[in-house]
């Protein structure tokens, strides 16, 4: 915990230092060839990766309980009411009597793995691996024993969410402003990036992802919640075209604790 | 019991001082106080939630982790020697998790979630050891050490961030005193840790454990790093001062003032070897293997060496052993492993592995027939085993 902390920390000096701009970034990957027809998947909605606070004037990120729960349950309220959009059965997952609770939880630490890599080597130039260059090639995957967890077996794909929102505190801002009378010292201020992704849980293979490392909304609200949820939910597979939202085919609302 | 029956009365001054508006001093013996203590503590301030919540998220994970070692027993025994060295009033808001990863370690966070490294359990020669261990870190968390330490990373960093654009303002170079301020987030993280050692300290005194163990748990480890640095044709490097980037004073220092305040306080009675040894007999093998993948060959000899000086060579002691010259395996060590896997098996190792590892070792050093004899006493023990294929091909070589 704490070495991780120092180097975010020294990492933090480093940007403030040298001066770092983040570039706009925003990317969809869909595995070739997958469509989800709309009305025919049941969608298991696994606990959301949530995480706000601010970032400190040294551009360290500062934890805030408060508005991390208010970020639950606004994305959760959200989520509900984008499920008529999504078109199919969401329903969130639920541990039951299944004792899975730490296999499922292994899972996710295992989606967010392959998330990460999707984002760092393939969504975007820079990192990128040569064999993930080629286009119209999405090859990843958690693994094919999913589709044994007892916990899952009525869903046909998991949905994975995470956001992570960091607003400027006022000394991050006037630093900001400061910074640009200084030439080749410009300060970011703010990180709000999210992903959303569905791994086939027959086969374990990610089927989608959307990342975003630059999200609008004001998580803290519930209309900028609902325009965080819509930005994540982007290019979803089973999106009907411009639907209309009374197309409700959702059963039951997602929670935010497990 | 003198011990233990302060620690009531201490218990039932912390109760009394939740009443009270200003909390009093607890009534101990001079030099033996501690800090106030409530129980199901609430985070108060805006930084102290937030601190909260990132533990409480990282405790989910642990819960989960497929390191954590479940066994009935094990986090329950841990548990209770926590509950001995801080008081079974203090020791009540702590969840403790027992995870298999061979380093020496154990850690805690702001919510009062303690992990406890194998590697630690490994190592600790009685309950009063690992209680050192324990007591220390419970310190950390008693005296909110995640909160004040990461409010001292933002400040640090917020001088840091300004001064560097000052520099950039004035077009002057400012790394030399960001350079010190950098420097002052490690060295606050070391006073840290001294502080949490001599509460620890005070928490030992009073447990009714030997006061003079903590200071013995540093020594023990400097021991065992010169064995490591002896195995690998290297110096020792204990030193005095702790580098400006170091997360902790080092072990000689930290020995030395915990003896020299050790010294001022009660002795204490008990460590209760006999009782963690017992404890942590039915774990012992599992931890010793981990410990041999490690590749120290120096140090690991010198952790068999110092269990076997206190309760003799047992088998799995003598397997261990094998193993670990098995591992290094040069032509005398698979000599010598072989000789130790016979010793062991005379002193009652029941495994069948120790057939197969004999005779991998054996074949290895040329002793062809000895060896596939080996392997075929393994395989008609064993003859479902996972590697059951793979022996027969080396067999039938």
């Amino acid at each position: 915990m704490k070495i991780t902390r120092l180097l975010r920390a020294a990492c933090a000096v480093a940007i403030a230092a040298t001066g770092m701009s983040a570039v706009a970034q925003e990317k969809t990957g869909n595995k070739p060839g997958f469509a989800l027809a709309p009305g025919t998947a049941r969608i298991v909605l696994m606990r959301p990766t949530i995480w706000v606070g601010e970032q400190s004037t040294g551009g360290m990120a500062e934890p805030n309980a408060d508005w991390t729960m208010q970020a639950r349950e606004t994305i959760a309220r959200a989520l509900a009411d984008a499920q008529a959009g999504l078109g199919n059965v969401v329903i969130s997952y639920d541990e039951g009597s299944s004792g899975e609770g730490a296999l499922v939880s292994e899972y996710s630490q295992l989606f967010g793995a392959v998330a990460e890599s999707v984002i760092e080597y393939q969504f975007f130039s820079g990192n990128r691996l040569p064999t993930k260059k080629r286009k119209d090639s999405f090859d990843w995957g958690v693994g094919g024993d999913i589709a044994r967890l007892k916990s899952l077996e009525g869903g046909d794909y998991a949905l994975f969410i995470n956001v992570h929102d960091e607003y400027g505190s006022t000394g991050r801002k006037i630093l900001q402003i400061v910074s640009l009378f200084a030439p080749g010292a410009a300060v970011t201020s703010g990180v709000h990036k999210g992903h959303a992704g569905l791994v086939d849980l027959k086969t374990g293979e990610l089927v989608w992802l959307n990342a975003d490392q630059q999200m609008g909304g004001d998580v803290r609200t519930a209309e900028g919640a609902a325009k965080r949820v819509s930005q994540l939910l982007e290019g979803f597979p089973g999106r009907p075209a411009e639907a209309p939202a009374t197309a409700a085919a959702a059963t039951a609302s997602p929670t935010t604790g497990e | 019991m003198r011990a233990l029956s302060r620690l009531a009365l201490c218990g039932a001054a912390a109760s009394l001082a939740m009443l009270g508006t200003t909390p009093p001093t607890r009534a101990a013996e001079p030099g033996l106080e501690l800090p106030a203590y409530s129980h199901a503590y609430e985070p108060r301030t805006v930084d102290e939630r937030g601190v909260w919540m990132e533990a409480d998220e990282a405790e989910r994970g642990l819960r989960d982790s497929p390191l954590r070692i479940r066994e009935a027993g094990l986090e329950a025994y841990l548990r209770e020697v926590l509950c001995r060295e801080v008081g079974a009033d203090r020791c009540a808001g702590v969840r403790i998790y027992a995870m298999e990863i061979p380093g020496f370690n154990a850690s805690m966070m702001a919510n009062g979630t303690m992990q406890v490294w194998s590697g630690l359990l490994l190592r600790s020669r009685s309950e009063a050891e690992l209680a050192a261990v324990l007591g220390h870190e419970f310190a950390h968390f008693e005296l909110r050490h995640s909160l004040t330490g990461f409010q001292q990373r933002r400040r640090a960093t917020d001088a840091i961030a300004w001064i560097g654009l000052w520099g950039a303002l004035a077009n002057s170079d400012t790394s030399f005193t960001q350079n010190i301020i950098a420097r002052g987030i490690y060295r606050y993280g070391r006073e840290q840790e001294t502080d949490a050692d001599l509460l620890g300290l005070r928490y030992a005194a009073s447990s009714g454990y030997p006061a003079s163990t903590p200071a013995e748990v540093w020594k023990n480890l400097m021991a065992e790093e010169d064995a490591s640095a002896a195995g690998r044709n290297q110096k020792s490097k204990q030193k005095y001062t702790a580098g400006y980037f170091d997360s902790h004073p080092t072990a000689l220092n930290r020995s030395i003032y915990l003896a020299e305040a050790a010294a001022k306080m009660p002795a204490g009675g008990d460590a209760r070897a006999r009782e963690y040894r017992a404890a942590m007999a039915p774990y012992l093998p599992r931890f010793l293997a981990a410990q041999i993948k490690r590749n120290d060959f120096g140090g690991t000899e010198h952790i068999l060496q110092s269990i076997a000086a206190a309760s003799g060579w047992s088998p799995d002691l003598l397997f261990a052993r094998a193993e670990l010259y098995r591992t290094r395996g040069n032509p005398r060590d698979l000599q010598v492993a072989a000789q130790y896997y016979r010793e062991a098996r005379a002193a009652g190792y029941a495994g069948p592995e120790l057939d197969r590892n004999l005779g991998l070792a054996l074949l290895r050093n040329g002793q062809a027939e000895e060896g596939r004899q080996s392997l075929n006493a393994y395989l008609a023990a064993a003859p479902e085993a996972g590697d059951a294929k793979m022996i027969r091909a080396l067999v039938a070589n």
